[in-house]
């Protein structure tokens, strides 16, 4: 291929165009920028307004013989709407508050459930403590009644050996008065 | 044998391959049905009267504090989510970001006594208490885009809502200085032109006179964008790009009377804003009151929005934690690029609690 560059106009047209629309445009300001023309668009505006104006009000009159609802109605029942839609917005907010306010007890009464629990299983603890100390009462007053059952049998054998040495006692005393008899005998 | 043509050096040589896909785009463009906008996922929050509250989540959550897009009255607010590619919004989430976007709808006639103060109290107020509901945390950031910026700035001075942060793009906040026509501003401002009695009939401004409004400020006559298109329609890409950009440009939103004769009046005409004299309700809106931290963004190619516009509100505001940044880009172009999101990341990124993960 030869390094001839291919033909592109297009690039040209823009730079032309962009030419030409600068100088249209400063055409334009050049006749539009002063305050004549400020002026009289501010008078045409006014009489076009004006004319809006006019030409609104005669067909609302119109629309109110005819019974036709006109864009005014529309948009009154628009605005209703908007209204309703303000106040059901107040109420969500309202919900809100009391969502809020409702999320804030509830976690208080998970708080309190919780110390409660923690309460029975505390109270729970000690019934079960009470209970074994009470049959260890039982058993230690068990073992009391039969100690003192003990101790009685104790003193009943203490008393049945003072008895029993009292015998030997007297036994002993029998044996020495046969002996002195039998002996005092033998003499005669 | 080589023939040799008797024409030779009269037929110009042609690209051929390119020239086809330069006209094959062309006729798709004028057949084909309008592009589809507005592709990242997204889900319904709220909804008042035409205002949307739309919740963009995080693809991986990354910040605690989400973003709340506020966009302009004039436009659409899909420019921030224009393509896929180049989606400010798609960006953010992607970067971990939640986004809210509260899309002001297209307002009715019906709509006609609903001024900016409206706006702030009913609309603005309830859908950031919504959004800092939905997203349970207790700060928000604000971002405010061309006009968009002038009510967040305006909401942020009088809010009860935690804002931690306020980033503000291409925002006019002083109208000393009125763009367009120098003559057309001079009667504007001494009352040799006035549009209030137009817009009573009219309720709402059309949304071709918005457009004029527009061409008339920059530029009225306006054809180049077709011939650029014609220069450039061998490449897809770019065509895919313009026709967004076009279908966005023309998509124009009817202003509400009311809105427009606060903006004229008492913003444009009165510079009520900086001399603390705008009321929204009962309430007086004073710019000193704004303590979150300031981001302001400006376009050095911006011609509708001047950086002299908005670099006073850095002295207005009482914020200790402020930036300016002046970029290199348009008035639409930020937004469209998708650059946006970029530099509201590098901002926002350390002022809006990290996630440990």
């Amino acid at each position: 291929m030869s390094g001839k560059k291919p033909f592109d106009p297009y690039e040209s047209i823009h730079k032309l165009s962009l030419l030409w629309e600068k100088q249209l445009n400063d055409f334009f300001y050049l006749l539009t920028d002063n305050k004549d023309v400020v002026k009289m668009s501010n008078i045409g505006t006014e009489f076009n307004s004006r004319y809006l104006d006019t030409f609104k009000k005669n067909q609302e009159a119109l629309a109110n013989v005819l019974n036709l609802p006109t864009k005014n109605d529309v948009s009154n029942v628009a605005n209703l709407t908007i209204q309703a839609e303000e106040k059901i917005e107040a109420l969500e907010e309202q919900i809100w508050n009391l969502q809020d306010s409702m999320k804030t007890q509830s976690k208080e009464i998970e708080s309190v459930v919780e110390i409660s629990k923690e309460i029975i299983k505390l109270t729970k603890q000690l019934k079960t403590e009470l209970v074994k100390s009470k049959k260890e009462q039982v058993e230690s007053k068990k073992l009391h009644a039969e100690l003192q059952e003990m101790k009685f049998e104790l003193s009943k054998l203490s008393n049945f050996k003072e008895e029993f040495e009292a015998l030997k006692t007297l036994i002993n005393k029998d044996k020495d008065a046969e002996r002195e008899l039998h002996g005092s005998g033998i003499s005669k | 044998m080589a023939t040799e043509t008797p024409f030779k050096g009269l037929i110009p040589d042609v690209d051929y391959q390119k020239e086809m896909e330069r006209w094959a785009n062309v006729f798709k463009l004028l057949s084909e049905p309008e592009p589809r906008i507005g592709q990242t996922p997204r889900t319904e929050v709220w909804r008042k009267n035409k205002s949307v509250l739309w919740y963009y989540p995080a693809k991986q959550k990354k910040y605690e504090i989400p973003l709340f897009f506020v966009y302009s009255l004039f436009n659409k607010p899909y420019i921030l989510d224009i393509d896929p590619k180049s989606s400010v919004i798609k960006k953010l989430t992607d970067m971990g970001y939640d986004v809210y976007l509260l899309d002001w709808g297209t307002p009715g006639y019906e709509d006609k006594k609903i001024g900016l103060d409206t706006y702030i109290e009913k609309y603005l107020k309830t859908a950031v208490k919504r959004a800092i509901r939905h997203s349970d945390v207790e700060e928000i950031t604000l971002v405010g885009y061309c006009l968009g910026g002038t009510i967040a700035s305006i909401y942020a001075s009088i809010a009860e809502e935690p804002i931690k942060n306020l980033i503000v793009a291409t925002v006019p906040i002083d109208f000393s200085t009125i763009v367009g026509p120098e003559k057309w501003a001079e009667g504007f401002k001494n009352g040799d032109f006035t549009i209030e009695h137009l817009l009573d009939v009219y309720g709402v401004v059309p949304p071709k006179y918005v457009e004029m409004m527009f061409r008339a400020v920059g530029s009225p006559i306006y054809f180049t964008n077709y011939t650029t298109l014609l220069n450039r329609a061998h490449d897809q890409r770019y065509v895919d790009k313009w026709r967004r950009m076009n279908k966005w440009t023309l998509d124009q939103v009817p202003f509400t009377g009311e809105a427009y004769k606060q903006l004229a009046n008492d913003l444009m005409r009165d510079n009520k804003l900086v001399k603390g004299e705008f009321l929204v309700g009962n309430k007086k809106v004073d710019l000193s009151n704004i303590e979150a931290n300031l981001f302001v963004i400006s376009g050095s190619r911006d011609n509708l929005v001047l950086e002299n516009q908005s670099k006073p509100i850095m002295d207005l505001v009482s914020s200790k934690d402020k930036t300016y940044l002046c970029v290199e880009s348009g008035h639409v172009g930020l937004a469209l690029s998708g650059m946006f999101a970029g530099i509201v990341d590098q901002w926002a990124s350390s002022r809006s609690k990290q996630l440990s993960k």
